[in-house]
């Protein structure tokens, strides 16, 4: 079913068994699961199925901290979310990402990656991925074209990613969802307040409000923030009348860790080997490319050299030819006005042939260290619904500048001794680690971790159920619960905690 | 003659050969293969000798031709006399990177013998 908000009488009550506050991918994966149950489910969306820049413009927040892009450039604020222009990059998190490592602080998940291979499986269906295969090995026997260069893998190895189509959620799933009898969808349903009991113990309702200055309230048994990782965070200190500081977050956590990978151009391949080694495990064309390899190194060199993990993709390129952050290759204004499916929808890159060059373009992706400095607070701004702006305060450490010299130094010394070719580091990556960042320090815009997970509520601000510690009926869905980035874009993790979260609320239904 | 007496012979035979015919990488044909670096089946050869210009800029013992050989050759031990033990310029080059022994160079992160080798080709004629 759906209402579009704006049609509703003013003071109305909504009520459910599920409220799901967020319908993009972590809320519409959350509410597929529900299709037939018994329960009532409603799942509330902020703007409508198509953009809107009077609704996008809800996003918008300052930045305070390192430079970021508009805030209201990278999320879509509709049915559908931000898989209204993701590119579908998929891949999974390392065993080592979940683990504590000694020299990345605040490291460590309550959960292990073998807990979550279940509900990968199930999110590679979501997501229209390939087969459960993330082994190089697998790739090559299905397409022996599909070489991974031989690399030593106590030291480097190639880590596989898939590629979704990618699923467009507001369109592939929208009939689903609207079809769906026990799940109702309000479009146009900004939520402004979660309103706790008093005694803080529970959520009583949400207030949600649309710019026609309609105002109603949903009541729930259970409820779900799903509105990515900023607005997540935005509107649990926004919600505020019976917590000063905000709903949980007795410990001054929420918004914390905020967590960004680094998607920085950092060096240069040259392939030496005669013949030329095949690349084509390492192309990727927009749309076509199935699987695709990049480089890591191994979990035992990450601690050997204490860094941080990351991937590093080729694309060819001359060595003369500057290289762009992801910020660059695609800026604010064309990432805020693409739609679903529309022209844009990719990055504008033409495709290349592979094997054709002999130099490559490295650009990392490199997990950010949990960092509490790192933070989205509230901006004394209000919004055209009066609902204080994020406030962004990026902030990265010398860990992540390090990680970066350290990981080219070994990659640089494995392509040489295996024959595939030399490295080269880029001018940035060469200085000291107290030089500021490169004026063209990007991330993926991917955000994470301002609700991070720890099961003791002095450490995080969801339990390993993704409760909300201290609310028994409020739990929030999405990348925001990540205690640490990996590697890889977050997508597949965040629709694989979304199920597991589902199976949590079922298992747990009165 | 006996065993011993015949294989000192030999031996002392085997030596004065050698050091009068060049080794791999003494010879003719191994110093062609010394100043011309694996590095230019990738890179521009003026690409190659800026790396040798500013590998020789940082070493301050290696900036001349006779201290780049010296350097390549390495000490005038038997076994860099001998030919078939003597490794050849590409393992030599495999052997840095697999014990680390590498430069950063422009930010290329080269084994220190095909630095050496890109710093001998930036004194050849362009």
């Amino acid at each position: 079913m759906h209402t579009d908000a704006r049609t509703l009488e003013s003071g109305s009550v909504l009520e459910g068994d599920l409220c799901i506050v967020g319908a993009g991918a972590a809320g519409i994966s959350l509410a597929l699961e529900w299709i037939g149950a018994k329960e009532r489910v409603l799942l509330l969306e902020g703007g409508g199925f198509d953009y809107d820049p009077k609704l996008q413009d809800l996003y918008r927040g300052d930045i305070v901290g390192l430079p970021y892009f508009p805030l209201q450039a990278a999320r879509l604020h509709y049915f559908g979310g931000t898989t209204g222009h993701w590119a579908g990059f998929c891949s999974t998190f390392d065993a080592h990402d979940f683990e504590v490592r000694d020299w990345v602080p605040h490291s460590g998940w309550p959960i292990t990656r073998a807990e979550l291979d279940p509900f990968y499986v199930r999110a590679q269906k979501v997501l229209d991925l390939g087969p459960n295969e993330w082994l190089a090995a697998a790739w090559q026997r299905r397409d022996p074209a599909l070489v991974p260069f031989p690399l030593d893998p106590r030291v480097a190895w190639t880590k596989m990613w898939q590629f979704s189509p990618p699923a467009r959620y507001g369109t592939q799933y929208r009939g689903a969802i609207v079809g769906a009898p026990n799940v109702h969808l309000y479009t146009h349903a900004n939520v402004c307040e979660v309103e706790a009991s008093e005694g803080l113990r529970a959520v009583e309702g949400l207030r949600v409000r649309t710019f026609e200055g309609k105002e109603y309230r949903v009541r729930a048994r259970r409820y779900v923030l799903a509105c990515s990782t900023i607005q997540n965070a935005r509107l649990l200190l926004a919600s505020n009348r019976r917590a000063t500081n905000g709903l949980g977050n007795a410990h001054d956590l929420v918004g914390r860790y905020f967590m960004e990978h680094l998607e920085m151009p950092s060096g240069y391949l040259a392939t030496t080997a005669v013949p030329m080694p095949s690349t084509r495990m390492y192309a990727y064309e927009f749309g076509k490319t199935k699987a695709r390899g990049e480089i890591a190194l191994s979990a035992g060199e990450q601690k050997a050299r204490r860094i941080l993990n990351a991937t590093v993709s080729l694309e060819p390129g001359s060595l003369d030819q500057p290289g762009e952050s992801t910020f660059q290759a695609m800026p604010p204004k064309a990432v805020e006005t693409m739609r679903a499916g529309g022209p844009g929808a990719a990055p504008d890159r033409a495709p290349r042939p592979p094997d054709a060059r002999r130099t490559f373009h490295l650009l990392t992706r490199q997990e950010q260290a949990p960092n509490p400095d790192s933070r989205v607070t509230l901006s004394p701004e209000r919004d055209a619904l009066g609902m204080p702006r994020a406030r962004l305060d990026w902030r990265l450490t010398e860990l992540d500048r390090r990680s970066f010299r350290s990981f080219y130094e070994v990659l640089g010394r494995e392509m040489g001794r295996s024959g595939v070719g030399r490295l080269r580091m880029r001018d940035w990556v060469l200085e000291s680690i107290d030089s500021a960042w490169p004026g063209f320090l990007g991330g993926g815009w991917h955000h994470m971790g301002t609700t991070r997970m720890h099961p003791d509520p002095r450490r995080g601000v969801v339990d390993p159920d993704c409760r909300v510690h201290g609310l028994a009926n409020l739990y929030v869905a999405g990348a925001a619960v990540y205690p640490t980035a990996g590697c890889v874009n977050p997508t597949l993790t965040l629709v694989a905690l979304s199920l597991r979260l589902s199976d949590h609320l079922k298992s747990t239904r009165a | 003659m006996d065993r011993r007496r015949f294989l000192k012979l030999a031996g002392a035979g085997v030596v004065a050969g050698l050091a009068t015919s060049g080794c791999e990488a003494g010879g003719p044909s191994g110093a062609r293969s010394l100043d011309r670096p694996d590095l230019l089946t990738a890179l521009a050869p003026e690409r190659v000798r800026a790396i040798g210009a500013r590998y020789r800029r940082m070493v301050a013992g290696e900036r001349d031709a006779g201290s780049l050989r010296s350097a390549l050759l390495g000490p005038h031990t038997l076994r860099s006399r001998l030919p078939w033990l003597s490794p050849t310029v590409g393992q030599r080059i495999h052997d840095d990177f697999e014990r680390g022994d590498t430069v950063v160079v422009d930010g290329w992160i080269l084994s220190v013998t095909e630095a050496r080798q890109c710093a001998l080709f930036s004194l050849l004629p362009a």
